[in-house]
């Protein structure tokens, strides 16, 4: 019985070794750990469907990054995070990717009757934002501090921790109203309708990348984000709805 | 002999192995900062608050619970009736739903689109995004726990004790009063007890179906993810944590004395049998 027990622990060993073994000749291409804002959700697996990704609120990606745990490449939906991990010696240089715009939605149907954004402040209503700290949240409170209509924000009915979480909340009806960036928006269509931010008062969205230090695929994470920069992924973010890269 | 040495050696390495695993996330919680530092981070009012949202939704889930549940428990422990086995499984169905489909499934029934969304509209109740969403998702998925044991408790009641009541000319309700409920205390704490616990910690169907804002449907766990996504935040969370980790374990400690303790049993024996 032991014996077979033996036999077969040698069988899983010999197994696991050959798959070390695969593993390592693939190695020329190795999966990466990509850590990336929850607005990305549906696009860089289309770019890159070859890597593994773990999609949230950037801050709670950036928090996982702090606390130590292992990924290769970190996609911000700001440019202040990967900044400060930069500062502390966490990542690579960052550099920016691409960028977006942030809207207001409504559940189809307008169950609260805006009009407009400034109906936002009306009693009664259930809006939802990001967190502070979340990207979409921070973006969120500039945007209503420049339409003067910051009481929002004392008043929303929850914070949420990423932007998908927002959109999910207004999409389902039980928000009446939430703040997401014009991509989200887009990927449940019929089911939201957009309010467009005025120019004058839009946040500068950018979405800034950034190698983690401590990875063992520096190099391939460099790659990464390199093409996302090469025209190829730029044409898959345009069609989803992100802008152009800003030129600097 | 070798072999048998080599497969008790194993044998400890896998016990090793298993209670190291299990202790050591807990242990960790409290090695991280040092004691003080726990303790002063929990006058934070991110923690004040997320505590006070969690004590008030939990004693009203369980008060929810307690008075629908034990009656409910009550019906099914004592009638037979075709379907029961169905009825009784179908109660328990919650408590094995991943927490993510129990808020999936409380938005489908009483989201503002959901089954029975149109119907609360109407008589001007929104639930989502609420603190009575918040008890709703607790009491959904800690309830069960509590039915599961108090039917089991029900049961174990002896029926003659019951009869014997009914004979000496007690009514239902006074035979539930007085001989049922204090013979089934003890199996209905710790199912409340294990309720309770569960509910502490419901996550997934609140974040879900209440959203999270601090001091109205933050409770500690919403708080402990949210706050980790601040950066710096990581000593809160660890004070919440440790907080849970301590009510928890207490829970656990009521609970195993709770069970062990069989006063109820004394009495009926010192009731019934007084010569011996």
């Amino acid at each position: 019985m032991s014996r077979r027990v033996l036999v077969s622990s040698a069988l899983v060993v010999a197994a696991l070794a050959a798959g070390a073994g695969w593993a390592a000749t693939r190695a020329s291409t190795p999966r990466l750990t990509v850590f990336a804002a929850a607005s990305l959700t549906d696009v860089l697996p289309k770019i890159d469907p070859h890597e593994r990704y773990s999609f949230g609120g950037s801050n709670a990606l950036a928090a996982q990054i702090q606390q130590g745990i292992p990924a290769d490449v970190l996609v911000s939906a700001n440019t202040s995070l990967p900044r400060q991990l930069y500062a502390q010696g966490l990542v690579a240089k960052p550099v920016v990717v691409t960028a977006n715009t942030l809207v207001m939605i409504v559940p189809h149907g307008n169950p609260g009757r805006l009009h407009g954004i400034q109906d936002v402040t009306k009693p009664g209503l259930k809006v939802v934002v990001g967190a502070a700290g979340v990207p979409v949240g921070d973006y969120t409170r500039t945007v209503l501090a420049a339409l003067h209509l910051s009481s929002v924000v004392a008043h929303a009915a929850s914070q949420e921790t990423d932007v998908r979480e927002v959109l999910a909340k207004v999409a389902l009806g039980e928000a009446d109203a939430g703040f997401v960036y014009a991509t989200d928006a887009r990927t449940v269509a019929g089911k939201v309708a957009v309010f467009p931010i005025p120019a004058s008062a839009q946040p500068r969205v950018e979405y800034a990348g950034a190698a983690v230090a401590s990875s063992p695929h520096r190099a391939a994470a460099q790659a990464f984000l390199r093409r996302l920069l090469a025209p190829a992924a730029q044409r898959k973010l345009r069609a989803a709805g992100f802008l152009a890269l800003p030129r600097r | 002999m070798s072999r048998r040495l080599l497969g008790g050696a194993l044998v400890f390495a896998a016990a090793f192995v298993a209670f190291a695993f299990l202790l050591v996330p807990v242990v960790a919680i409290f090695a991280r900062v040092s004691p003080g530092r726990l303790v002063g981070q929990l006058s934070n009012p991110v923690v004040t608050d997320a505590l006070a949202v969690s004590l008030k939704t939990t004693a009203i889930a369980q008060a929810l619970v307690l008075l629908l549940g034990t009656p409910a428990a009550y019906l099914l422990a004592t009638r037979r009736f075709p379907g029961r086995a169905l009825a009784v499984t179908l109660l328990e169905l919650p408590l094995v739903l991943p927490p993510a489909v129990a808020g999936i499934g409380l938005i489908a029934a009483f989201g503002r689109l959901g089954l029975l969304g149109g119907a609360l509209a109407g008589l001007g109740i929104r639930l989502g995004l609420t603190q009575a969403a918040v008890v709703l998702a607790v009491a959904f998925v800690a309830g069960p726990l509590y039915l599961r044991q108090a039917i089991a408790t029900f049961e174990a009641v002896d029926p003659d004790l019951v009869a014997a009541s009914r004979t000496l000319g007690a009514g239902p309700g006074r035979t539930f009063f007085r001989v049922v409920l204090p013979l089934a205390r003890n199996g209905l704490a710790a199912g409340e007890a294990l309720a309770f616990a569960r509910g502490l910690g419901e996550f997934g169907a609140t974040i879900m179906f209440a959203g999270s804002l601090q001091g109205v449907t933050q409770t500690l766990p919403l708080a402990i993810y949210q706050e980790f996504a601040v950066p710096g935040g990581f000593d809160v969370t660890l004070a919440m944590s440790a907080l849970l980790v301590l009510v928890s374990a207490a829970l656990l400690v009521a609970l195993k004395v709770t069970l062990q303790w069989q006063p109820s049993r004394r009495t009926s024996r010192f009731l019934f049998a007084p010569s011996s």
